[in-house]
């Protein structure tokens, strides 16, 4: 008993620190969503409207838009993350001159601030003196305008975080790969199994709680993508093609000041995610028992 | 085919693999040191991997900004005192949940993840509000609130960096032998004795990535640190952000900007490269 | 030998002459610092604040005029400087939760309405005439230019301290205008002599013919540039403030006694004459640089200042730097300025002030409600409205508030480096009007704005975008409780 309470009293800091600064803005946007609140409305305050902001978004287009729009980004663009991260880590896998240098390489992208992330991907593809619009127009004849194509635009996006990401889950990978059992691959070779049927019967089998877990996180992260899209689209742009949940909130709650709707569609959004990342974090642990 | 030279021909795709990565990698990073080096006038030039000549003046103008001065300063101090409180505190929360049977604690543990899965534009009214009025405290001729201080970020940020300093903690935790600590009570020592005489120093490197980790998501935040800060705490990132201003779009100096911002990590990465991977996968995986 | 004379004797009259003058300001000077020192007394040791675009006319007040008023007055003035999105989020979260964080905010002239309505700022007639010991003796609302009405409510009282106005302007590139080559065979092509567009036809066949001149000749140069970031409220703003008014549509299209927008409804927004502009608009990007799409109001600037565009529309805030800064343009001394091209009609009706040909821009500083210094903040905001302090910001940064700047020789001297600016905008700013007066600009801007992002992209027609904005604006309004 006694030593119950001395643990709650370790735990108490990050309680109440988590409790102040996660819960009560939870609970606030909560209450919020359950009213119609702009203040630059012809009403005052706050009008109780029970479950009509929730009703609606189901019905609006942008949200719906952005919903897709952040799915489809989260897709793909964890998915080419996995695929490119995981054959590279499998062919550097083996010690060669070089290796720690290519890691450290790799780490750059991950420690570089989001928003200097979308900085460096406009100056990249700003059309007048960005390398990619500029070489890709005098060696292939492409036309690539960031600011008119939405499907360019939404490429752009999908490789700016292909960039930032996939180092992380080459370096998980590749850590992973190293720490695998070599006794399996060795009877199995023993048996002449070939190379594809090794990976496919043992190296993806006792990968996949590295796998779960990377996925995991980029999952959970690219949801919530903001800063680096709204830096390098410039909002959203080409019409609504890169406006994500994260940046779609952004411009309900704060230019458009429409308080309440804003905070239905956050806690809506904070829902659907959860629910994702719960599914995740289940098959993950199941996994994990069952090793 | 001699048995050596079919050897080097096996290292040949793992070396084309491994340049053309790296180029992938590097070039944008390198383009943003190339604009940084361009005068506003060469800006429209066309695109060329060659510095030709250094406009200095981007990064003078910027460094020898008082204003950039002080972004910089705050950024140092959010970041470390950050770093300081998330590490202490997780330190004693993953102890805590690693060594007592506490009722609800995977719940607990779950919970704090969520934490870092909410779309932040929506909670920054809340918390604007928070900082700005329920944090109100008028002692006489002080008034204090938290919107604008350091000391609001340090602990605004805690919401972020303790659930992946929690995770990561806990798997190092549940490492260390629960005999050794079972032994040292034995000797009499307190709760605290323990942590701090062997706990601290088995789970050091971990926490010491912890606190490297922290330390970057705290220096690299943008939204909330645009938000809740206006003259005192304003940190680097937001000035990145206000680099692109309405006389013609000043990118030189955005690049030196963005530049500069980078250097602290990358001297983190000279340093702990090597637990990096295993504190980006919260624990999950080791390197 | 007499000349010298003659000179020696002139020379000791100016000197003499300029010693009295020099006197008599000091004294004036005196008089001035002690009122300040006086006012400001009571206030020493108080830190005012503010939030303001990080532009060059608020850069100015933040490292000239607050040191200045600081050394006057004891009062300490920390204005923060920001980008444009964040200083209206900042400043509105501020007044609607009653903060009094800021003791002074930037009101861009469009925001002012919601402002008034929303109860968030000070009657400064009001203050002023109940605190008459704090009422400078230069100071007067009647300095101003006419702009200085857009702060005011229906009983003239004054909201807000203007302290920028510009116009969006038409400028041309006059190397190129003026080339006799070029103007030769201009007008082999199109029959009539290369000029300033006035009507639109015009506008777009220079726009096609400097594109094909760049094409020919291996220029990175095009015809026009276009504000059209899409997915940023830039575009938005170019379309409805500076394009549809020269169409004949006015105030967005919106009906402000129903409080609609559609034709069917009694607006404008999807009319016919909408429809026009903004196919007209669109059109043009194919005659604009590549970036333009990407372009907010800082980088068309930015485009035209590296000479990658013949002709645009350019807020007249960066005439000046476009026109004499060799360190950031490649076009010194080559920028022409003209009014904007108009459907007919439109020039008689923005004469006889039934219309507008374009965006009369500008700010002013408010204070707010929530303020906890108002007395020391409205000497200080007195003080940003002092004529002495007008005519070096002005050269600083190419605003102008006052009638009397003009005159000023520093403005003079920028007035010919920018081939007329200053006296298009004195003589012929009427022409222009500032957005118009609806309390709800920002939320029907959100809801429209995606309408013509989507049009830029090309993803929807023009005339799809307009009755698709036309509804969006309705929904919005009747959710804000505008019309029913």
């Amino acid at each position: 008993m006694r030593r119950t309470r001395t643990g709650w009293l370790l735990l108490s800091p990050t309680l109440i620190i988590m409790f102040i600064f996660g819960l009560f803005p939870f609970i606030y946007v909560l209450l919020v969503g359950f009213n119609d609140w702009n203040p630059f409305s012809a009403r005052d305050g706050l009008t109780y409207i029970g479950v009509d902001n929730y009703r609606n978004l189901v019905f609006d287009n942008l949200f719906l838009n952005a919903l897709g729009v952040t799915i489809r980004f989260t897709f793909f663009a964890v998915l080419s993350e996995l695929i490119i991260g995981f054959l590279l880590a499998n062919l550097l896998a083996r010690d060669f001159f070089g290796k720690t240098l290519f890691r450290i390489v790799h780490t750059v992208p991950l420690m570089i601030a989001p928003i200097a992330v979308g900085a460096i991907w406009r100056l990249m593809t700003i059309p007048g003196f960005g390398p990619i619009p500029y070489f890709l127009d005098r060696w292939f004849d492409v036309s690539f305008n960031i600011g008119t194509s939405s499907d360019q635009a939404f490429l752009s996006i999908l490789i700016m975080d292909i960039w930032h990401w996939t180092p992380f889950v080459t370096l998980t990978m590749l850590a992973g790969l190293t720490a695998l059992p070599r006794e399996p691959v060795e009877a199995a070779q023993v048996d002449g199994a070939n190379r594809w049927q090794i990976f496919r019967h043992i190296t993806l089998p006792l990968m996949r709680p590295v796998i779960l877990t990377t996925v995991f996180i980029r999952v959970m992260d690219a949801l919530r993508t903001v800063d680096e899209i709204n830096m390098l689209t410039n909002g959203g742009g080409p019409g609504t093609s890169t406006r994500t949940l994260g940046i779609h909130i952004f411009r309900v709650v704060f230019p458009q000041t429409d308080y309440g709707y804003g905070s239905a569609m956050s806690l809506l959004t904070l829902y659907l995610t959860i629910v994702a990342c719960w599914l995740l974090f289940v098959s993950l642990t199941q996994v994990r028992r069952n090793n | 085919m001699s048995k050596t030279l079919r050897k080097v021909l096996s290292y040949v795709p793992t070396y084309v693999v491994w340049i053309l990565a790296t180029l992938f990698t590097v070039v944008p990073v390198w383009w943003m040191i190339v604009v940084s080096a361009r005068s506003r006038v060469e800006l429209f030039n066309a695109p060329t991997l060659t510095i030709n000549s250094f406009f200095i003046e981007n990064y003078i103008n910027v460094i020898t900004d008082r204003t950039f001065q002080g972004y910089m300063v705050n950024s140092l101090i959010i970041s470390t005192g950050n770093a300081l409180l998330v590490t202490v505190l997780a330190l004693l929360a993953t102890y805590a949940l690693s060594r007592f049977k506490l009722s609800g604690s995977d719940n607990i543990f779950f919970w704090t993840i969520t934490n870092r899965m909410a779309p932040p534009a929506a909670f920054l009214l809340p918390l604007f509000l928070m900082f700005t009025q329920v944090s109100n405290v008028r002692l006489g001729s002080l008034n204090f609130t938290l919107y604008d201080t350091h000391l609001g970020l340090i602990m605004l940020y805690c919401v972020f960096n303790l659930p992946f300093a929690i995770w990561l903690m806990k798997g190092i935790m549940d490492g260390i032998p629960i005999e050794m600590d079972e032994a040292a009570f034995v000797d009499g020592a307190t709760t605290f004795g323990v942590i701090r005489r062997i706990i601290l120093p088995l789970a050091a490197p971990g926490l010491a990535v912890t606190a490297i980790l922290s330390w970057i998501f705290a220096w690299n935040e943008y939204l909330f640190a645009a938000t809740l800060t206006s003259f005192r705490a304003r940190t680097i990132t937001t000035g990145l952000a206000e680099f692109v201003t309405v006389t013609g779009t000043n990118w030189g100096e955005m690049a030196a900007v963005a530049t500069l911002t980078l250097i602290p990590s990358l001297i983190f990465i000279a340093f702990a490269q090597r637990y990096i991977v295993m504190g980006l996968t919260f624990g999950a995986v080791k390197d | 030998m007499r000349t010298t004379k003659h000179w020696s004797k002139l020379a000791v009259l100016v000197m003499a002459f300029m010693l009295l003058v020099g006197a008599s300001l000091t004294s004036a000077q005196d008089d001035t610092t002690a009122w300040w020192a006086e006012a400001g007394a009571q206030f020493a040791g108080v830190t005012l604040r503010g939030v303001s675009e990080s532009t060059p006319a608020s850069n100015y007040v933040k490292d000239v005029l607050a040191p200045q008023f600081t050394e006057l007055t004891g009062i300490n003035v920390e204005l923060e400087t920001t980008s444009w999105d964040q200083m209206y989020d900042k400043a509105i979260r501020d007044m609607e939760a009653g903060t009094g964080l800021y003791d002074f905010v930037y009101i861009e002239q469009d925001i002012i309405y919601g402002y008034l309505a929303n109860e968030y700022l000070v009657d400064m007639t009001q203050a002023l005439a109940d605190n008459p010991e704090l009422a400078a003796p230069e100071f007067s609302f009647d300095n101003f230019t006419t702009f200085v009405d857009y702060f005011k409510n229906d009983e003239g009282h004054v909201f807000g301290m203007p302290m920028e106005a510009f116009v969006k302007i038409y400028l041309y590139r006059t190397d190129l205008f003026e080339d006799a080559d070029i103007m030769a065979a201009f007008e082999a092509e199109y029959g009539y002599p290369l000029a300033p567009a006035t009507t639109h036809q015009q506008y777009t066949d220079i726009a096609t013919f400097f594109t094909a001149y760049g094409e020919a000749n291996d220029l990175d140069l095009w015809g026009t540039t276009v504000q059209a970031a899409s997915g940023h409220p830039s575009s938005f703003y170019e379309f409805f403030e500076s394009v549809a008014p020269t169409f004949g549509v006015y105030n967005w299209g919106i009906n402000q006694e129903t409080w609609k927008a559609s034709v069917a409804n009694g607006g404008e927004m999807n009319s016919d004459a909408a429809k026009e502009a903004l196919a007209w608009w669109l059109n043009n990007l194919q005659f604009a640089p590549p970036e333009s799409t990407s372009s907010t109001w800082d980088e068309v600037a930015a485009s035209f200042a590296a000479g990658r565009a013949a002709q645009g529309l350019v807020y007249g805030e960066n005439a000046a730097w476009i026109a004499t800064d060799a360190t950031r343009s490649n076009v010194v001394g080559n920028v022409g300025v003209a009014l904007p091209p108009v459907e007919p009609g439109v020039m008689e009706a923005a004469e006889a002030d039934t219309g507008y040909i374009g965006y009369y821009d500008g700010g002013a500083f408010g204070l707010p409600v929530s303020s906890q210094n108002q007395q020391a903040t409205l000497l200080w905001l007195q003080f940003v409205g002092l004529p002495s302090v007008q005519a070096e910001w002005a050269a600083a940064s190419s605003r102008i508030v006052m009638e009397p700047t003009y005159d000023d020789p520093l403005v003079v001297a920028m007035d010919e480096a920018t081939n007329g600016y200053y006296s298009l905008m004195q003589d012929q700013g009427y022409l222009f009007a500032g957005a118009p007066p609806f309390p709800f600009h920002p939320q029907v801007r959100e809801a429209v704005a995606p309408f013509i992002y989507r049009a830029i992209a090309g993803e929807i027609t023009p005339a799809e975008a307009l009755d698709g904005a036309a509804a969006a604006a309705e929904a919005e309004l009747i959710s804000l409780g505008y019309g029913s």
